[in-house]
């Protein structure tokens, strides 16, 4: 069966790679391109952990195969802190403990960041509508409506 | 002035050990008590947490297991040819392959249940390992599993466990261990039941199924083994926390000795009891391993991890009878709990010692009686969730105190604060044994009522009924113990066959200064969601009145680890703080002693402030920690000759459980076993949609006695995500098979884990503090947080909803389709 | 779980999609959102030998009016389709049922196209295009016929598309002025399947329900109207008695295929609730 050509920009680099078409865009990013900040928690499209921006749209990477993101510019939590320093959002994630276990929290930020960059200021309800698309086991959700509101007053603030 | 509660039957000479607390909590701390951001979280946020699944070493393979379609059935032919002629296909393995090289997988129960890590002979529940593949790819590896043929004859199929307990002949589980799948069966009396029961004036009876669900982090379960022909050494990577407790055993099932086989743990990505030992899948791995030459890694997928993983939690029919006085007054508890283990039993009976260690719940109540009938069945075995079995007593027990408060025309809340042990009862010691530390249940009540504001929800309610709506108010109080000792894992044995009958459950740390003054903490156990780093960095700090962005914390593999016996039971942050408490008392001593050299005084003379060492009483007389530190590590000669004044500044401790001691010979009682006892009052304001079945939280309390809190914002995690899992387990949750033992809740599409929009619009914590006398700083255990209360809490205001209809609660989960169906038979009446 | 492999063919004109479908009628499977095909593949419940990935053909995902008509193209997203303007305008039964499908990212890549011929019995937007008497426009390499959506779900995860046609477009009448709607639906989790739904809508003429349609999803078999409810509700006072006749009447009708999840009685107990909620809302809304 024969291999597929994927020329996809991730995290703003440009990659060429030759596939399997079945390769699952959580695979790829964390096999072929080594970037393991990508978690897969059941290749379902149930969880959210996976979740990253595809042409600044969240997608469920276990649910998109790799060769359907030839042309496209895929984003993940790799591409959030700048020089090793974290953006507004992860720190506000790390002020309002956000996080226990860590492993739904790529798949979060990257729903928040969907969310900020379309609507720079969600209401509550909006901000609670971005949190559902992912399941967490270890917060119980309300530390990360938090973290996001903080973040969004936080990149006000940076633009006043 | 306290009186200590000690019941008759238990003799009361010495039975509390003096306590070994060396810091007794005072208060005014600089770094305890502090909400300071968690030392885990910028790797964890920045995509580099190091998951098992983000190891790769060179040339490594993947696994893949094919996994029984059927529940019951003996194992007639496996034909692996096409299977392994796939390229790509490095290795094809059924469990009579396994069975040649690697014995069974380590387990606690006594007599043992033998089990392989792929089933030999037959498969006893659907989703049970039949055989693996090693391949290039997990892709392959799959591929191949579909190109293997199994030949089954089916066996009876057991899923019902009152009646698999009478089974005969095939449908016996485990024929070579006795011909039934009752695995154990036992009375176990703890006090004067009986005398208790002919005093009572009413006797209040319940029959309650608590179902199993399961912890399900959203990691699974992994392991990345490596085998070193040459040395005959094991090096696997995973994420367990047993590792330097009782890894070994892994070792054993795999026929090398301890010293061969090296575990290194992992970032892990939440366990809930479920990674405790992930003995089964290091197993499989290292055998695959071994036999292909290569590294494997085997990693759970979803399903591998729902059906065969240790996420499954207690599975229980309790027949209750509670004694009581007219008054309300508790006086004794019987009942007969049925558990439903499933086909294995990996940890014997510990979910039920962990229950007998709170089975009176706050409650005064003189006297229990249990019977235990473990029982074998066709579906997973039994793991760990979050509370191990002592969540469903705390449920049972709020379940019973409602059914007596309405029978006996009492308020809810009034009967329990009747019957509340009294802050001046403690150390309370309970009629199985164990000891309540400290307490103040009246007051965690009333901070409670208070945070609630129950008048103003009572109007709420009251609002609501003239409309015709169903709003109900429900509380729990409960306790959550902390700290289990070793004890409870046989202690419920057969007396014939005790089994292993370890004693040690300890947690070990190494404190090291480097020379330019840092501190480097290596933690025997792994991190698991917890705050295991932050725990260690704050009561460091605390210890040197140094800055925390002075102080590392590293993680030690099997081959440079100390007895550690890690998270579970709520007990990590209480065994480091006593483990760094015991390291940092050495290496202080040692550090004050050479600064005594230093600036020529005694070093009693010399306390630790703001990163120096000085003299009390004299500001300006002191040394920099870090140059004491480069002293210590460099300059011998200036020192006196003796072993205690060596280069270098470094001290390990092994950190033994505080306060437990051993169960009676007669088990009459079990001894102290679980003795940090934290608690809980929760409550809760619901509405039932009558037509749907639907249950909407309305609001929601919790407010917790954690003893001294180390870190207010983690705690208050545990119990904001702990009350998210019992309301999972409440309302959404059940593993469910059906009468051919298929799990019909296997993939996250129908194992209902709630989002965000299923929670309350707020779980409003509020904090008492009785510090334990028995622990460093007093600090009391809360990982395990609100599961423990959540599920009492909504049981109960359900019920108070639905009390015109006389619905009764007496079975989980509260899905809408049961809420219904509750509500049909009451308006059928 | 790693799906099986398949031959992948990526056409970029809609003669090129026609033809391989043609082609690999026997095998071949439509690649749109995936969100639907994928999960299923992955979990090898489906293992097609050829993907035939549209995502490429260009002009199928238009939203624009034509003549009376909403016209939908296959590979409009749902994301799309729940901000626009025009949807919001000519059938907003379909804006107010969408918060209820998945979540944002399966609806940023998912396809009403793709949904619909999925056809999931607990999916909510044949319920949708059921109750708005929607037609869908099928193509093969010979030519093009339209279905109208009654007749388009014929039983669970079946449509009356034949193994070489494609749907291309979805027509849906505009909403008439005045005419109330609502969506209702019960799920174990907001965004999961149905356990049941109901799409309505209502026109009123002179105090008095001039035509009613109701569409269930979630019993099992496929989306379908409730006719004996709907008659109930014809040409009267839509008041909370003639309103609970009408949802008791829709609750015995149905003949619900029980899940795990949820038994054939509480199927019952849901359609009749939301029946009475949906009418409720959607009557008043008319004006």
């Amino acid at each position: 069966m024969a291999e597929v050509i994927v020329k996809v920009k991730v995290n703003g680099k440009a990659y060429t790679r030759a596939i399997e078409p079945r390769m699952l865009l959580s695979d790829f990013l964390r096999e072929e391109l080594e970037l393991k900040g990508t978690h897969v928690g059941c290749e379902h499209g149930v969880c959210g952990t996976c979740t990253v921006l595809v042409d600044g749209e969240t997608a469920r990477s276990c649910l998109v195969f790799a060769a359907q993101v030839d042309g496209a510019e895929v984003r993940t939590i790799e591409s959030l802190a700048v020089n090793g320093k974290m953006n507004a959002l992860q720190e506000a994630f790390w002020e309002k403990h956000g996080l226990q276990c860590g492993f739904c929290t790529p798949g979060m930020l990257m729903s928040a960041t969907e969310l900020l960059e379309k609507n720079p200021d969600p209401s509550l309800e909006e901000i609670r509508e971005a949190v559902s698309s992912n399941l967490c086991r270890c917060t119980g959700y309300y530390n990360i409506v938090e973290a996001v509101q903080t973040a969004v007053a936080k990149m006000k603030e940076a633009q006043a | 002035m306290n009186s200590p509660h000690i019941p008759k039957h238990i003799p009361a000479e010495g039975y509390i050990p003096p306590s070994r607390q060396r810091e007794a909590p005072q208060g005014g701390y600089k770094w305890i008590g502090q909400n300071m951001k968690r030392v885990e979280d910028p790797r964890l946020l920045t995509g580099q947490g190091g998951y098992i699944d983000d190891v790769k070493l060179p040339n490594m393979a993947h696994a893949a297991v094919l996994r029984s379609d059927r529940a019951h059935a003996r194992i007639k032919r496996i034909d692996v040819s096409k299977a392994r002629a796939l390229p790509g296909v490095l290795l094809v393995m059924t469990g009579e392959d396994a069975k040649k090289v690697t014995g069974p997988t380590a387990q606690f129960a006594s007599p043992p249940v033998v089990q392989y890590c792929i089933a030999v002979d037959r498969v006893r529940h659907v989703g049970e390992a039949v055989a693996a593949v090693v391949a290039e790819t997990r892709y392959i590896a799959e591929d191949a599993c579909d190109l293997i043929d199994v030949e089954y004859e089916d066996l009876p199929v057991m899923v019902d466990p009152e009646v698999s307990m009478s089974a005969t002949g095939d449908a016996v589980l485990h024929p070579e261990r006795g011909p039934t799948n009752l695995a154990h069966r036992h009375t176990y009396a703890f006090g004067p039941v009986d005398e208790d029961f002919k005093q009572a004036d009413l006797v209040v009876e319940r029959r309650l199924y608590w179902p199993r669900s399961g912890g399900q982090p959203l990691e699974t379960v992994g392991a990345v083994a490596d085998y070193q022909s040459g040395t005959g050494k094991f090096n696997i990577h995973t994420n367990s926390s047993f590792l330097n407790y009782v890894g070994w055993l892994v070792g054993a099932s795999l026929g090398v000795p301890a010293h061969k086989l090296n575990l290194i743990p992992m970032t892990t990505g939440g366990s809930f009891g479920s990674k405790l030992f992930t003995h089964k899948v290091i197993t499989l791995a290292a055998t695959l391993a071994r036999a292909c030459g290569r590294p494997v890694k085997y990693l759970e997928d979803r399903l591998d991890n729902t059906m065969s993983c240790d996420n499954h939690g207690s599975d229980r029919i309790y027949r209750c009878k509670l004694a009581l006085k007219r008054d309300g007054t508790m006086l004794s508890l019987r009942f007969q709990v049925i558990d439903d283990y499933g086909a294995y039993l990996q940890y014997g009976y510990g979910t039920h010692g962990n229950s007998l260690c709170q089975i009176v719940g706050p409650y005064r109540i003189n006297s229990v009686s249990m019977e235990l009938v473990a029982v074998m069945t066709n579906k997973c075995q039994q793991g760990a969730y979050r509370g191990f079995g002592s969540e469903v007593t705390n449920w049972m027990l709020e379940r019973m105190a409602d059914a007596a408060a309405d029978e006996l025309k009492m308020d809810r809340i009034a009967l329990r604060r009747h019957n509340l042990i009294q802050p001046d009862q403690f150390p309370y010691v309970i009629p199985s044994g164990n000891v309540y530390d400290s307490g103040n249940y009246p007051a965690v009540m009333d901070e409670a009522l208070r945070l609630a504001d129950l008048p103003k929800w009572k109007q709420i309610q009251a609002e609501a009924r003239a409309q015709g709506r169903h709003v109900g108010i429900g509380m729990a109080t409960c306790q959550e113990r902390s700290v289990f000792s070793a004890t409870e894992f046989w202690s419920l044995n057969p007396q014939e066959t005790p089994g292993f009958t370890l004693t040690s459950s300890p947690e070990s740390t190494q404190i090291r200064v480097d020379p330019t003054g840092n501190v480097q903490v290596t933690l025997g156990s792994p991190f698991w969601g917890n705050s295991p780093e932050t725990m260690a960095v704050q009561l460091v700090a605390e210890q040197f009145q140094i800055d925390p962005a002075n102080i590392n914390v590293v993680y030690a593999d099997t081959n440079s680890g100390f007895n550690s016996t890690g998270p579970g039971g709520s007990r990590f942050t209480v065994m480091i703080a006593g483990a760094i408490v015991g390291a940092s008392i050495k290496v202080k001593d040692k550090m004050r002693r050479i600064a005594g050299k230093m600036m020529e005084v005694g070093p009693e003379d010399l306390e630790f402030r703001n990163g120096h060492i000085g003299v009390k009483g004299v500001p300006g007389m002191q040394k920099g920690f870090g140059e004491v530190a480069l002293y210590a590590h460099y300059f011998r000669l200036d020192l006196p000759d003796g072993d205690d004044w060596s280069s270098g500044l470094d001290a390990a401790y092994v950190y033994d459980h505080p306060l437990t001691t051993m169960p009676a010979k007669d088990r009459s009682h079990l001894g102290i076993f679980y003795p940090i006892m934290g608690h809980m009052c929760h409550l809760a304001l619901v509405e039932v949609h009558a037509k749907t079945g639907k249950v909407e939280i309305l609001d929601y309390v919790a407010v917790h006695d954690a003893g001294t809190v180390v870190n207010p914002m983690t705690l208050a995690g545990h119990i904001r995500g702990g009350t998210a899992q019992g309301i999972g387990t409440t309302l959404y949750e059940q593993f469910h098979y059906d009468e051919n033992g298929q799990l019909l809740t296997a993939s996250f599409a129908d194992y209902l884990i709630p989002t965000l929009h299923e929670m309350p619009p707020a779980i409003r914590v509020g904090h008492v503090e009785t510090p334990s006398p028995f622990t460093e700083y007093g600090i009391k255990g809360g990982g395990e947080g609100g599961r423990m209360g959540a599920p009492g809490a909504l049981s109960s205001a359900v019920e108070d909803a639905l009390q015109r209809l006389g619905v009764r609660v007496d079975e989980l989960p509260l899905t809408p389709r049961r809420v219904r169906e509750l509500i049909r038979q009451a308006e059928a009446r | 779980m790693k799906p099986a492999s398949f031959d992948y063919v990526r056409p970029d004109s809609l003669g090129a999609a026609l033809q391989a479908l043609s082609r690999h009628r026997d095998n071949g499977k439509i690649l749109a959102g995936g969100q639907s095909l994928v999960p299923m593949m992955n979990m090898r419940v489906v293992r097609p030998g050829v993907l035939i990935d549209i995502n490429r053909v260009p002009g199928l995902d238009g939203i624009r009016m034509d003549g009376g008509e909403l016209v939908i193209g296959a590979l409009a997203r749902h994301s799309r389709l729940l901000e626009s303007e025009l949807v919001a305008r000519h059938c907003p039964l379909m804006v107010e049922a969408y918060p209820h499908v998945a979540h944002k990212p399966i609806r940023n890549r998912g396809t009403l196209g793709g949904n619909i011929s999925h056809a999931d019995p607990a999916s909510e937007m044949p319920a949708v295009l059921v109750a708005a008497e929607a037609t869908i426009v099928a193509k093969r390499s010979t030519g093009e016929r339209r279905i109208a959506a009654a007749a388009f779900f014929t039983g669970p995860m079946q449509t009356a598309l034949e193994p070489d046609e494609l749907l291309v477009e979805v027509r849906i009448p505009a909403a008439p002025a005045g005419q109330g709607w609502a969506f209702e639906e019960e799920a174990n989790r907001r965004g999961d399947f149905a356990m049941a739904a109901i799409a309505a809508t209502v026109l009123m003429k002179g105090g008095t329900c001039q035509r009613a349609a109701l569409a269930v999803a979630g019993m099992g078999d496929h989306a379908a109207r409730l006719p004996a409810a709907e008659a109930l509700l014809q040409g009267k006072a839509l008041d909370a008695a003639t309103i609970a006749a009408a949802a008791a009447e829709a609750a015995r009708s149905v003949d619900p295929a029980g899940s795990y999840h949820a038994d054939p009685q509480y199927k019952r107990d849901l359609v009749g609730a939301l029946v009475e909620r949906a009418v409720g809302r959607a009557a008043a809304r008319a004006k």
